[in-house]
């Protein structure tokens, strides 16, 4: 499981959680996300994002 | 009074509908506001010479268009690009910076400065800048009343930011000067010769940065702080050169500091405005940072909107708008949608902020989200802690405006009543 930040403005997408109240279970990989979501924060393409390492 | 006209098919209005620079309108905006969504969502101002875009869903288009640029240097009436040999810090710091570079640079500046403002690296800042908020309630006491402008709003916002990139305290002032001088020189509402002024008056901050910037070059590790991670930031071998460092520090600026003034002042009103609020948060610290999102959308303290600049001769929604011409992102009235936001003069900080545009959309979304986060939680917490049966004195913190300031509607008066017991 890996985490993605939104490099427009640093949302972090975790895989591990998912984003369970907008429907996206715990365990969705951020390849898996279909192509036309967009960052839930700021609403940017899914090719802003990168992996996330802390 | 309807001043709508159509004029080759374009809707028009003017001041009598919405006058961003009236007292009524300061004091009093919902009225305007809902009219222009109502009636005119997307409208040439003849007396402003911009468009403005007021509703939710269109001011959420536009900000996602790459058709409308934030880039000052695309407005028709921008001044002449200068020679190479005549262009100062700030004129190379802009053209280098977010709002100016093309998309593809854009994206490349983000993922180099990113590292720095993420939010677990702005949520670090809370222990950096925790002190400066306590010792400002501090000089505050043990009051019957207090002035929330002078006492938080007008020192905690700098002396974040200044504490952030590695100002001392003893350059408050010149620090101040610079973030408001960088505001000014690209707001088209003031005249050419303010503007010029306005950028004339950053060039000693600049100078100041940019040794701070060599300094750090010279050491053999740039440092863990936030100008160290600038300085440090590495993406494949591609490193910030200072003018793209002085660029970032423009922006966080920009997001941080004079805008972050109103954010102090319209918390507090917001909350003491709305007692059972107020008292919820008390109860209900984990929705602190929801109650802040709320409170930003709710107080909506925007007076001149956003702006974007057509890149070419475009058609928005039914009118056409030309290559250069101005577009007024009317976000404050946006926040009060009520086709976004249900009764949307009712505070209700546990309302789901989905899709909100409280710190913008798309790719120009703004930078110091989470440092405005950090900084206001740890100003309402501090509040709550000092002044948990804090009132507004007579009812109305004897509220008073900057009228003539030249973005927000910004209340530079606003008295509390703390309810402390009287040192003794």
């Amino acid at each position: 499981m890996q985490k993605w930040i939104c490099v427009i403005c640093g949302y972090i997408y975790d895989e591990a959680v998912g984003i369970p109240a907008a429907g996206i279970a715990a365990g969705t990989t951020f390849a898996d996300l279909p192509e036309e979501w967009t960052c839930p924060e700021c609403g940017s393409p899914k090719e802003s994002f990168e992996v996330y390492a802390e | 009074m309807s001043t709508a006209s159509a004029v080759a098919g374009r809707v028009e209005i003017n001041g009598l509908v919405f006058n961003p620079y009236s007292k009524d309108f300061i004091r009093d905006p919902d009225p305007a506001w809902q009219t222009l969504m109502r009636d005119y969502p997307i409208a040439w101002h003849k007396d402003l010479q911009m468009w403005l875009v007021n509703t939710h869903e269109l001011c959420d288009k536009v900000l996602k268009d790459n058709r409308f640029t934030p880039n000052f240097r695309a407005w028709e009436f921008a001044p002449p690009s200068k020679a190479e040999a005549d262009k100062n810090d700030f004129d190379l710091s802009f053209e280098k910076g977010f709002f100016a570079v093309t998309n593809k640079e854009h994206l490349r500046l983000r993922k180099l400065t990113m590292p720095a403002f993420a939010r677990p690296v702005m949520m670090k800042i809370d222990a950096k800048i925790h002190d400066l908020v306590e010792n400002c309630f501090n000089d505050i006491g043990n009051v019957q009343e207090f002035d929330v402008y002078e006492a938080l709003a007008s020192k905690i916002p700098v002396r974040s930011i200044a504490r952030m990139v590695g100002v001392p305290t003893d350059k408050e002032d010149f620090f101040h000067d610079f973030a408001v001088n960088i505001i000014k020189a690209t707001r088209i509402n003031l005249s050419a010769k303010e503007r010029e002024a306005s950028v004339q008056g950053t060039l000693p901050g600049f100078a100041y940065f940019k040794d701070l910037i060599h300094e750090r070059r010279a050491r053999e590790n740039p440092g863990e702080d936030f100008l160290g991670s600038l300085v440090g930031a590495n993406d494949n071998g591609e490193k910030l050169d200072d003018h793209e460092i002085l660029s970032v520090l423009f922006a966080l600026i920009t997001a941080g500091s004079d805008t972050a003034t109103d954010l102090h002042t319209f918390l507090i009103h917001g909350l003491l405005t709305n007692p059972d609020q107020f008292e919820l948060l008390k109860q209900k610290p984990e929705l602190m940072e929801n109650a802040l999102i709320e409170l930003l959308r709710y107080g909506s303290f925007g007076k001149m909107p956003f702006f974007r600049f057509a890149t070419d001769d475009t058609e928005f929604e039914g009118q056409f708008i030309k290559k250069g011409q101005a577009i007024g992102v009317n976000i404050s009235a946006a926040w009060h949608d009520p086709v976004k936001w249900p009764e949307p003069t009712k505070l209700d900080i546990t309302r789901r902020m989905d899709g909100n545009l409280v710190f913008g959309a798309g790719a120009h979304f703004c930078i110091g989200t989470y440092l405005v986060r950090v900084q206001g939680m740890l100003m309402l917490k501090e509040f709550i802690k000092r002044f948990p049966n804090a009132e507004l004195v007579n009812g109305t913190g004897d509220i008073d405006y900057e009228y003539t300031h030249h973005n927000a509607r910004r209340i530079n008066k606003l008295r509390v009543k703390t309810n402390v017991k009287a040192a003794h």
